[in-house]
């Protein structure tokens, strides 16, 4: 049951449930599942349509989305996370369907100027853990719509 | 619209069976003992508390998923080979409210006579070799693994740290309304010398001052990390009668399920528990209404946990118990809802719900250190994030 992994907490590039989640990323693109004959999103990914048993395909999204809740974490709960609380860890829901939510970092704000219904945006950066050296994963993180662009850096 | 989760269909079994026997261990920070010695013992005094002899057991209900007192633990440590009807889907968390179903199915249906359902943790002790706790099960899972925790959203007080603040976006529920709750937990354990937490006493202020581990959830919202265990015997209502204890009479069970598991943040009710479900079928089956209960012990692993709960399943409108627990609505002495008069997973021991439902049986007997006078109906909320269970149980007659 333990995770043995030894790139853990970095995303596993093997496992074909998240993968294309992964490789979307890494060209810049936020990518959901979609069942093509129910038009619906399967969020998260599961191996087949809950409502037809379709196999999903994965369609690019806007990337924009809402702040739904937040998290400002202060305490590392996994050594991995050591050097880079406080950071803020988040849902977004997705403009294309709002029951989409997607996990990840918000980044380029300041955690008092969050706000519930926040217009955000995916940006794509280079997720990397000192426990975990020399492996890097470009993931998704959320900045604020009005934001400039950050100067890149990893998820703070 | 209250179509994110269900409830099965249980057979009635109000006033079947009952409760006649409790026993609890020590409730401890590492104790350096193992969950089955910690299983055993508890066994032992439910048994003892029961009038009954190990050999008079012929029916288990442990947990499956920590397999710490099965069939194998309890004859080995009672010497006993006899033939025990065996459920692993008993035990603690939203299990400790339903184990008394399944016995009473049991029972109905000859199969046992008199039924034990034990549960004992040794987290405190194993957290040292972090060979255990509660952020392992949930990391194993491929969609956790790889699209919550890269991002930081794990384990349990970030999750809950993320409802915590949707509650007070969604209805201005406060810090000092959560606080509330803590410290109504914390003045119970004051009052009950088995708690951890006991000789520890809690203001509000100390519960604003307390760490914030991820804001707003602060350390003082958390439940603690403890070794203990508890156990109980449920058996017949014609029997019960003719054994020592007061009987605690089951008088209502129900479950219910999200549909979107323990993917909290896929959960479309992002505010609520599967209470919504639960509570509503064993209310029922009883046939109580929220008003007609004396004591509720909410499963309680973070304050917003006992809200949301105590909103699930009706004791005042959604959204509302923030206003609801404040002042002394849910002290033992005078409250409107006295509630986890043993201090809770917050401060009496996180033994994962099973000293819960012990603490309602006490509080049928009369004989709980923080004791409802005329206590009468004392419910169970179980919480097991993708799950919840109520537990009605009743002074007999
Ligand atoms: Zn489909």
């Amino acid at each position: 049951m333990a995770i043995r992994r030894a790139d853990f907490p970095l995303p596993d590039l093997d496992e074909p449930l998240t993968a294309p989640f992964f490789a979307a990323a890494a060209r810049r693109e936020l990518r959901i599942p979609r069942c093509d004959r129910c038009a619906a999103f399967v969020w998260y990914p599961q191996p087949a349509c809950p409502r037809c048993g379709d196999v999903p395909g994965w369609v690019t999204v806007s990337g924009r989305g809402a702040l739904f809740s937040w998290a400002v974490v202060r305490r590392a709960f996994l050594p991995a996370f050591e050097a880079m609380v406080p950071f803020v860890s988040g849902l977004v829901a997705i403009d294309e369907d709002p029951s989409v939510r997607v996990v990840s970092y918000v980044v380029d704000a300041e955690p008092g100027s969050l706000y519930a219904g926040m217009p955000v945006v995916a940006d794509f950066r280079p997720l990397a853990f000192p426990t975990v050296p020399g492996r890097e994963v470009v993931v998704p993180v959320f900045r604020p719509l009005d934001a400039p662009t950050g100067a890149g850096g990893g998820p703070r | 619209m209250d179509d994110w989760g269900h409830a099965p269909d249980l057979e009635d079994v109000a006033g079947e069976v009952a409760i006649v026997g409790i026993g609890e261990t020590a409730y401890t920070k590492a104790s350096g003992r193992t969950a089955r010695e910690i299983g055993a013992e508890a066994a032992e005094r439910a048994i003892a508390d029961a009038g009954l002899e190990p050999r008079d057991i012929d029916g288990l209900t442990w947990s499956g998923a920590f397999a710490d007192f099965d069939a194998a633990a309890f004859h080995e440590h009672f010497g006993t080979s006899h033939d025990l009807w065996t459920s692993p889907w008993g035990g603690g968390m939203a299990w400790a409210g339903t184990a008394p179903h399944l016995a009473a199915l049991a029972i109905r249906e000859g199969r046992a006579r008199h039924v034990l359902n034990v549960f004992p943790v040794a987290w405190a002790t194993q957290r040292a070799s972090m060979t255990g706790g509660p952020g392992e099960v949930h990391a194993a899972q491929a969609a956790k693994q790889n699209l919550e925790v890269p991002f930081g959203w794990f384990p349990q007080p970030v999750y809950f740290a993320t409802i915590m603040r949707r509650h007070m976006i969604e209805f201005g529920t406060t810090p000092e309304q959560f606080g509330a709750v803590a410290v109504a937990a914390r003045r119970h354990a004051n009052l009950n010398p088995d708690a951890v937490m006991h000789g520890r006493p809690m203001t509000i202020d100390d519960y604003l001052a307390s760490p914030v581990l991820a804001d707003p959830l602060r350390l003082l919202d958390s439940c603690l990390i403890s070794d203990g265990g508890a156990a109980y015997v449920t058996t017949g209502i014609d029997r019960a009668r003719d054994l020592p204890r007061p009987p605690a009479v089951v008088a209502g069970v129900g479950e219910g399920y999200s549909g979107t598991g323990t993917n909290w943040a896929q959960q479309r009710a992002f505010t609520s528990t599967p209470q919504v479900f639960s509570a509503p079928r064993a209310f029922s089956m009883a046939g109580i209404a929220p008003a007609d209960v004396d004591v509720l012990t909410v499963y309680d692993p973070f304050t917003v946990v006992s809200l949301m709960q105590i909103e699930d399943m009706g004791f005042c409108p959604k959204g509302e118990a923030g206003a609801f627990v404040e002042g002394a609505t849910l002290h033992h002495d005078g409250g409107v809802l006295p509630f986890n008069t043993h201090g809770g997973l917050l401060s009496h021991a996180y033994v994962l719900g099973i000293a819960h439902v012990v603490e309602c049986v006490k509080q049928i007997r009369g004989t709980a250190a923080a004791q409802v006078p005329g206590c009468e109906v004392a419910v169970y909320g179980g919480y097991t994030g993708h799950m919840a269970s109520t537990l009605v149980l009743v002074k007999d007659r």
